[in-house]
């Protein structure tokens, strides 16, 4: 019954490689990407600010496949240049989580008490230092759930990278299905697949969290 | 850039775009109405006393919300192919089953919210437990989980694109073809990009501006999904 | 008062929008000098004691310390800060980091000491606290009372030559008040400049040079502080006293 998963294992296999690589350029992208509009948004620097928040909230409002679309298709030709369809699509990721993510961050920032900035700035450190040794470690700690269930969406997400022809999970699967025809064996399996990898990364969150806690 | 901005042909298919986002609506009502009422099933479920209960909500949400929504759809399209089911169907099942488990997270969160003293008062006075639930429980919830519920709402109606692999013809299919035919991919999809933001900015602006729905919660917001 | 003033305060005022908060303050501490400042509450002596350090501007006036204008484009406010330890009422101590790292962080990064100096010194002063076997416990893992004890010794990390305190005691239960009052009654018999926000007559009258009473944003009194629990001047002080001092 699995023979069909069995003889397509190792094609199966690099779809999960492409799959988890895809989630990972997109995890670090967007994490990085992220943080800086959210700083730029949080600390209100002018104009960059602005740009940040028009970013976050029109990117928010936009589907991931039309993103990956447009980072496959109009883009390039808008700006005449190549990409391939894993290149767009590591972009595309990134572009469109780093603007949730921004907000995950951003109410972690909002969450730090007024006072320990008082308490900061009282001890003689310039208000940059303030930030970056007080506020944001702990703006950081307190969005660690939040940040993963993103991730754990990011990782769903990538299997609509199959949609531009990315050979990731879903892709490859697809691929196996067409010429053997059994979706309901292939297509459980990959779900499973999915299952399995999204509820390590949820575990691997709540452990984060659990070392890194903040209790008070 | 060497790039030549013509706008016309999205004008002249402006009826393929109409028509599709007309389909964009209907399914994601579709799917809204469907994911709210099996996910208040779910999550009054995961909410209760009954420990079985719980269990069956937690495995529930997890399968269904661990799994892509394309996987989803892809199931209901092709591995039940025999049901013969048309895509646009397809694409409701996949919507409702995979969003209704964010729904049961957040109904879950909203009548835990709500104190176990609420209840027992309702119980005290002599109402039966279904009329604790509607009269007494769901209206607080509601009104706490309603800014969750509008972001669920607009996460749904972005999620309706991916109905296009399986040719259910939307927005995104018919921008895919007004592409295929015309070449102008930039305005194309910057065209549709901006209709999904319309119409997510204008759900979500609506929905919170039912009465009701406006107050500031009680209870801390429950947390996006 | 022989020597100069440490602080002065000169005509402060200062209102958030139509809202005076304070009216025509002047105050002055001299080295060694320990001034208590009360009143109910809503009377401004939060933000007058924040104004010292620059963490609250003020509309009007001049505030001085050491000669240097606080709030004046040309002071570096982080380096005045830097000789001004303050408490505060809710502890506010960094929740992410050991009492230890509490204690050590602005020594490493306003007076760039090593961190193993910064350690020796942290060490010494949590110490001085009673402290020395909670050095790695976390802020939520201690009491209300350690906490703050904690939060006077990162005050004390940077060798300050005067101390602000904003309602020490006010946000702590009953037993643990006495355990934070000793704290601040060694550091004033060494000789500390101290400015504090209280309500705890008790202390005022024990170690107090001067008792500054406030009230609507004004400096109603301010006296030697046998004198002013002896008789005070205002009716005022008379009323707020009777009333904190009957419980």
């Amino acid at each position: 019954m699995f023979d069909v998963i069995l003889a397509n294992m190792p094609f199966l296999l690099e779809g999960l490689r492409m799959t988890l690589l895809l989630a990972v350029i997109g995890i670090l992208g967007g994490t990085i990407l992220g943080l800086v509009l959210a700083i730029l948004r949080y600390r209100r620097v002018p104009v960059l600010g602005a740009l940040a928040a028009l970013y976050i909230e029109t990117v928010r409002g936009i589907p991931l496949l039309v993103m990956l679309l447009i980072c496959f298709f109009a883009l390039p030709a808008l700006f005449s240049y190549r990409t391939t369809a894993f290149a767009a699509a590591s972009l595309g990721f990134s572009l469109f989580i780093a603007s949730y993510l921004a907000e995950e961050f951003r109410s972690g920032l909002r969450a730090v008490r007024p006072g320990l900035t008082q308490a900061g700035l009282a001890t003689g450190l310039r208000p940059g230092q303030v930030f970056r040794l007080i506020v944001l470690p702990q703006a950081i700690r307190r969005a660690i759930p939040p940040l993963f269930s993103q991730y754990v969406r990011l990782l769903k997400f990538t299997s609509v990278a199959s949609v531009i022809g990315v050979r990731e999970l879903t892709g490859s699967a697809l691929l196996v299905n067409a010429r053997d025809f059994q979706p309901v064996i292939i297509l459980g399996c990959v779900a499973l697949t999915y299952l399995v990898v999204c509820s390590l990364l949820s575990f691997v969150g709540r452990l984060l969290y659990a070392r890194l806690a903040i209790r008070s | 850039m060497s790039y030549q901005f013509d706008w016309t042909p999205i004008w002249q298919n402006r009826q393929l775009i109409a028509d599709g986002l007309l389909t964009t609506i209907l399914l994601s009502l579709a799917g809204l109405v469907l994911a709210l009422c099996l996910g208040l099933i779910v999550g009054t479920l995961g909410a209760s006393r009954s420990r079985a209960g719980r269990l069956v909500a937690g495995v529930f949400v997890e399968c269904m919300r661990n799994v892509p929504l394309l996987i989803h759809m892809y199931f209901w399209y092709m591995a039940l192919a025999f049901l013969r089911l048309p895509p646009f169907l397809c694409a409701v099942l996949g919507l409702t089953f995979y969003s209704s488990a964010y729904v049961a997270e957040v109904v879950r969160a909203g009548i835990g919210g709500i104190s176990r003293g609420q209840t027992q008062a309702a119980e005290a006075s002599g109402l039966r437990p279904w009329q604790v639930r509607l009269l007494v429980i769901y209206p607080q919830a509601l009104r706490n989980i309603a800014p969750s519920l509008a972001s669920l709402s607009s996460q749904l109606i972005k999620d309706s694109s991916l109905a296009s692999v399986i040719a259910v013809a939307e927005l995104t299919y018919q921008a895919g073809s007004i592409e295929g035919q015309t070449f102008r991919t930039f305005e194309v999809y910057i065209t549709i990009a901006l209709l999904y933001l319309a119409l997510v900015t204008l759900v979500t602006r609506g929905l919170m501006s039912i009465p009701g729905l406006r107050e500031p919660p009680a209870v801390a917001k429950v947390s996006d999904v | 008062m022989n020597s100069l003033p440490l602080i002065s305060l000169d005509h402060v005022s200062k209102s958030y929008g139509a809202n005076p908060v304070l009216r025509d303050c002047s105050l002055k501490v001299a080295p060694g000098e320990i001034v208590v400042v009360c009143g109910p509450s809503g009377s401004g002596k939060s933000t007058l004691i924040k104004t010292i350090n620059g963490l609250e501007p003020y509309q009007s006036g001049t505030i001085m310390f050491e000669g240097k204008v606080v709030g004046a484009r040309s002071t570096d406010l982080p380096a005045v800060r830097a000789r001004i330890g303050m408490v505060f009422q809710s502890f506010e101590l960094y929740p992410h980091m050991t009492a230890l790292k509490n204690v050590m962080l602005a020594q490493t990064h306003v007076l760039k000491r090593s961190s193993e100096e910064a350690r020796a010194r942290s060490l010494e002063l949590l110490a001085k606290v009673g402290l020395s076997e909670r050095a790695h416990a976390y802020p939520a893992n201690l009491s209300g009372g350690q906490q703050q004890r904690v939060a006077i010794a990162r005050a004390l990390a940077l060798d300050p030559i005067a101390m602000l305190f904003d309602e020490p005691t006010s946000a702590l239960d009953p037993e643990m008040i006495n355990e934070v009052l000793d704290v601040m009654v060694s550091l004033a018999r060494e000789g500390m400049t101290m400015v504090v926000v209280t309500h705890e007559m008790g202390f005022a009258r024990r170690v107090a040079s001067r008792v500054v009473f406030m009230d609507e944003g004004r400096i109603v009194e301010d006296r030697p502080s046998a004198q002013f629990f002896e008789a005070p001047d205002t009716e005022r002080a008379r009323a707020f006293l009777s009333k904190i001092i009957a419980h």
